[in-house]
């Protein structure tokens, strides 16, 4: 009794802090309090009236800038992910179907894949397309892909070793059957946790590639580029250097606890192992 | 040049304009209050965010090369001071002949490179000569090709024979280094006759240069200048304040001024630059064939808006290519000045009463997109729509520079003198005027600098006219340095950093 | 185990041949000239011609990368095209401030990690289990880069405790003051490191916790201390070295950040000084070697795993399977 309201408590608190981010990120698509390159206010007005969080060295309104950044950590992690999804499963799926080899040599490059950093693909990507938001998305969402590829091929190897799949496969069920039939119902739960995680990563590491001038480029207020911009100013206007970086941190943890509360909620193993 | 602000690409190419033709300019004073008694064996910790390439300007040193060791490490036949002077340094005299053709110098007695050996008309003529040789990198290699032949009559005379004359001659060779013919391995190591020798170069961080015992004049001021490089422009305050460096050679943007203004263990100099924002129209591409329409975007972007939002309160609204150190400044901020009711007359009559919209190739680092933005928003006001297309330096050089595959561009233009690339229909910005080229190579074969200041000063006018681009703003200068320190270059002309006379204490 | 040992070192042989191959066809597919970061503006045909010939980026590709793979045969790794320096050493005056950095960051991780994430385990129902696991939900949402900029601003710039970046010219050879220059991006990336590491520890811990093995143990009369000395640290180890392997060799590249935030001369800054002037054997150099880095940490966790649990011996990845 007392875990299940704590559960519940995980998931509300988190889809408390996400979504007052999203709806940020949703008001922004349809009303902005100031057009998002309205230079008219002052350099660095700080917080006051008709500015609620004051303005940037440019003079445009902090907050503006908050919610289309918003927006953008949103379009960020989606990307990533939805990707992720896409290329990660489909590479998991073959290495665990795959025998020998062709499962030894996916492991092993996925490996590899792994342990290089996004940053060092976007480094390359932004090299060869120039920084852009999809240039970044691209590199998070194939970071991420190695991960969720690992991660499908164990899962999916578990599914096959049943004993149900290996009736299943004599008696002549095709793979693809096999594949919606059983091995999907099986892991989808503990897909989907491990995607909400990686959309957190996701938006850290879009600010990451932002802050180093490799994301989304100028004027897009990426909360990346303008905590890098707010640097200089860091002791004389703190907002511009705060409020991006708690909000990128609300938004993260929120994100966090719902992966936590959906695992309690739709994984029975973990909660099991969790207890 | 740029900084490397917002970019890991801000390093890469030299971006920013860095192309001369003359000599001579404005005054100014070296910074700092020249008090009491100093150290002479002090430690100048000087941050930049500009680090050398490598360590030879005719192999593409770039920016940084040119600040850490012209002047320092290695001298020309004559040096370009702090406050624009040409003075003889290497040279102890020259004359010229009657026709302009025939330069005969006299070098300086009892200069030794620093590997000991004697300086001789042989390492004059080997310098020259590598200058303008086939695989030159020097961007003064154009200017000097005027050389025809080098002569060495005798161990302390050159003599040199142009193919038609330059009135920008003597200013040229103030950035010909004068180079240890024998010496090997110029792009990691230096043999030159300067006050100081190069210490060490640990790349990616600092370079150090210790007091060079030998020197033929007055020795520096100072036993060891380390020269700290940094990526972007907020670790470089960072290091000011925590006093790991003694002095910027140069701010790029007035976010930290302020505690440094307030702050009276810092001094903040504001010298004389040369440094013009450019919005460059690509003058053969539409709509900017059209005067009309050049003129109509200049006038409907606010410059004083624009400056005071970038640089707070520095920096100087500027009409044309020329700023006030030059002898054939005038000022044009009138010209074209802001006025939008003016500018919607002047698109109408080109035939845009409606607007119209075009890309703006915007390279990726400060104050580029920030200027962006703000032309974007202005421009909206006339009806014409701006598509920010943000590029890094090495596309910007390929795309706009080498192959003029653009409508528009930002650019910062650093060097003092540049008025005469409108005389060049092959630049990058394709302004094409028979009139102003005629004047241009005119001035350069002028016999006085009267006669060529008065031509230049018809171009200048004639450019501002036709709105051939639209110059933004002058940069401010801006020197910050530690109150002890005394006897810094405030100006960094054409990014010379001279560190000689450096005192602290 | 020999057996096991010649497979694995000719895997890491393998690969590090596949990406050397890749990585060369890559960097040449990036649009963009190396001679531009040669040239000054106003550069003519004949200079961009000179200037790519003195690089060598004018010859036929598969001569290049033959007299690449011809040098790298000789343990040299090339010349760099902007500086002409070499690049080995080059490479290996970065990995005195890199190495140095991830493994301080690294040890700290682990010591704060361990006992941080047992006790967040195994008092997981008190309010002080419950405030660690809360602070580490925090430490794995604070970005890197943004705690170097709060980090400096009050230790560097306020209390002017420690420099606020940059590292020694003369480096290791003035040891004060190269730790004073990495105290603080060590701790930053430590702090990080360490929230996510804690997550790891804490689920290791628990599903040691609630085994029977330790259940019998206890009930044979061990110690909860003995129990857990015996049985719960070697199981527990085995999951969490393995993400101990990636999190150090991600470390060691993705050190970039940190260092740019503090200004330091590592790895990082010359990668991405390298692509940004398309400088092909700097950029070669230091993939090659941090590719044979990563190999080899992935190959020394694998390693441990097997002498902690016996039961992985036989297989050759430590993946699950």
């Amino acid at each position: 009794m007392k875990r299940s309201t704590k559960r519940s408590y995980t998931l509300t608190v988190g889809c408390v802090l996400a979504g007052l981010i999203a709806v940020l990120a949703l008001v922004s698509l349809f009303w902005l309090p100031y057009a998002a390159d309205d230079t008219s206010g002052g350099r660095l007005t700080g917080p006051g009236a008709g500015h609620l969080l004051g303005t940037d060295k440019l003079g445009r309104d902090l907050f503006t800038q908050l919610m289309t950044g918003s927006r953008i950590a949103f379009e960020a992690g989606l990307g990533s992910v939805l990707i992720a999804a896409a290329l990660g499963g489909t590479l998991g799926v073959l290495a665990a179907f795959a025998q020998g080899w062709i499962d030894d040599t996916l492991s092993a490059f996925l490996d590899i894949l792994i342990a290089f950093p996004t940053l060092l693909l976007a480094m390359l990507i932004v090299a060869a397309r120039s920084a852009t938001l999809g240039s970044a998305v691209l590199a998070i969402g194939l970071a991420q892909s190695a991960v969720v590829a690992r991660l499908v091929r164990i899962l999916v190897k578990r599914v096959l070793a049943q004993d149900y799949i290996t009736a299943a496969r004599t008696s002549g069920t095709s793979w693809p059957r096999i594949v919606a039939g059983h091995v999907l119902p099986n892991i989808w739960p503990t897909l989907v946790v491990n995607l909400a995680l990686q959309f957190g990563l996701a938006v850290l590491a879009e600010a990451g590639l932002s802050y180093l001038g490799l994301g989304a480029p100028p004027p897009n207020a990426s909360w990346g580029r303008m905590l890098q911009e707010a640097q200089a100013t860091f002791t004389t206007a703190p907002a511009g250097a705060l409020a991006p970086g708690i909000l990128l941190v609300l938004l993260v943890i929120g994100v966090n606890l719902i992966a936590d509360g959906l695992r309690d909620t739709l994984d029975p193993a973990a909660r099991r192992r969790r207890a | 040049m740029s900084i490397k602000k917002t970019s890991l690409y801000g390093g890469a190419t030299a971006a920013a304009l860095a192309l001369t033709l003359t000599a001579c300019g404005g005054g100014s004073n070296a910074g700092g209050a020249a008090g009491g008694a100093h150290d002479k064996n002090a430690t100048i910790n000087i941050g930049s965010l500009y680090e050398p390439q490598n360590l030879d300007n005719t192999a593409g040193g770039g920016q940084g090369v040119t600040e850490a060791l012209n002047g320092n490490v290695y001298e020309g036949l004559f040096k370009l001071t702090d406050n624009g002077k040409v003075e003889n340094l290497l040279a102890q005299d020259y004359k010229v002949s009657g026709d302009g053709l025939t330069y005969t110098f006299t070098l300086r007695d009892g200069v030794k490179f620093h590997s000991g050996k004697k300086l001789t008309s042989q390492d004059v003529k080997y310098s020259l000569e590598k200058v303008i040789a086939k695989d030159s990198q020097s961007a003064r290699k154009s200017n000097l090709e005027v050389i025809k032949s080098v002569e060495t009559p005798d161990p302390r005379t050159v003599e040199v024979q142009l193919s038609k004359k330059s009135i920008s001659f003597v200013y040229n060779l103030s950035y010909v280094w004068i180079i240890n013919s024998d010496a090997k391995g110029l792009k990691t190591d230096e043999d030159g006759t300067g006050p100081y020798t190069l210490d060490k170069w640990t790349r990616g961080s600092a370079l150090s240069l210790a007091r060079f015992a030998g020197y033929w004049g007055d020795a520096a001021a100072n036993k060891q200048v380390v020269f700290h490089y940094y990526k972007d422009a907020t670790a470089l305050n960072n290091a000011l304040l925590t006093n790991a460096v003694d002095v910027v050679t140069s701010e790029q943007s007035p976010d930290a001024l302020d505690q440094f203004k307030s702050n009276q263990n810092y001094k903040v100099n504001d010298g004389n630059s040369t440094t013009k924002l450019l919005l460059a129209f690509n003058d053969k591409a539409k709509p900017f064939t059209d005067v009309k329409v050049r003129q109509a975007v200049s006038a409907a972007i606010d410059d004083k808006k624009l400056l005071e939002s970038v640089w707070g309160g520095y920096g100087k609204p500027i009409g044309s290519m020329v700023p006030p150190t030059d002898p054939w400044y005038e000022d044009l901020t009138e010209v074209n000045a802001y006025d939008t009711a003016r500018a919607k007359k002047l698109l109408a009559e080109a035939g845009y009463e409606n607007g119209f919209s075009f890309t703006l190739d915007t390279p990726n680092y400060d104050p580029h997109p920030t200027a962006a933005t703000f032309i974007k928003s202005q421009l909206a006001k006339v009806g014409i729509t701006v598509e920010i297309n943000t590029i890094t330096p090495d596309e910007w050089y390929t795309k706009v520079y080498k192959n003029h595959d653009f409508t528009a561009t930002l650019q910062e233009h650093v060097n003092d003198r540049d008025l005469v690339w409108y005389g060049n229909p092959d630049f990058y910005w394709g302004y094409d005027n028979k009139q102003v080229t005629q004047w241009v190579e005119e001035a350069e074969q002028a016999s006085s600098t009267s006669e060529q200041t008065e031509l230049l000063k018809k171009v200048n006018r004639k450019t501002a006219e036709d709105a051939a681009s639209d110059w933004l703003y002058l940069y401010p200068q801006i020197v910050v340095a530690n109150s002890k320190l005394s006897g810094y270059p405030v100006n960094g002309l054409n990014s010379q950093f001279f560190a000689y006379d450096i005192k602290k204490g | 185990m020999g057996r096991y040992l010649l497979r694995r070192l000719a895997f890491l042989l393998v690969s590090l041949a596949l990406a050397s191959v890749v990585l060369f066809a890559l960097l040449r597919m990036l649009p963009g000239d190396p001679a531009n970061a040669l040239t000054s503006v106003g550069a003519g045909p004949e200079q961009i011609a000179a200037a790519r010939h003195s690089i060598g980026s004018d010859k036929p590709l598969p001569e290049q990368f033959v007299h690449w793979i011809g040098q790298l045969a000789s343990g040299d790794l090339g010349t760099s095209f902007v500086s002409s320096l070499p690049v080995g050493p080059e490479i290996a005056s970065r990995l005195n401030v890199t190495v140095p950095l991830t493994l301080a960051a690294f040890v700290l991780a682990v010591l704060i990690a361990v006992p941080v994430g047992f006790v967040a385990a195994h008092r997981r129902r008190t309010w002080y289990g419950a405030l660690l696991n809360g602070v580490s939900q925090l430490g794995i949402a604070v970005p890197v880069f943004w705690l170097g900029m709060i980090l400096i601003a009050v230790f560097a710039l306020n209390a002017g405790w420690l420099p606020a970046g940059g590292f020694p010219q003369d480096g290791w050879s003035q040891p004060a003051e190269a730790i004073r220059s990495l105290a603080l991006p060590v701790i930053t990336i430590a702090l990080v490191m360490s929230a996510s590491l804690i997550r790891y520890v804490r689920s290791a811990s628990l599903d040691v916790l609630g085994s029977d093995y330790l259940r019998t143990a206890r009930a044979m009369g061990s110690s909860f201390g003995q129990a857990m000395w015996r049985h719960g640290l070697r199981n527990a180890s085995v999951p969490v070295i393995s993400i101990l392997g990636i999190e150090l060799a991600s470390t060691l590249l993705g050190a970039v950040v940190v260092e740019s935030v503090y200004a330091l001369p590592g790895l990082g800054s010359l990668l991405a000084t390298g692509i940004a002037q398309h400088d092909y054997p700097v950029i070669q150099g230091v993939l090659f070697v941090s590719t044979l880095a990563v190999l080899i940490i992935g190959f020394a966790a694998d390693f441990a795993q097997r002498i902690i649990d016996p039961r992985l011996r036989g297989r050759l990845s430590g993946g699950a399977r």
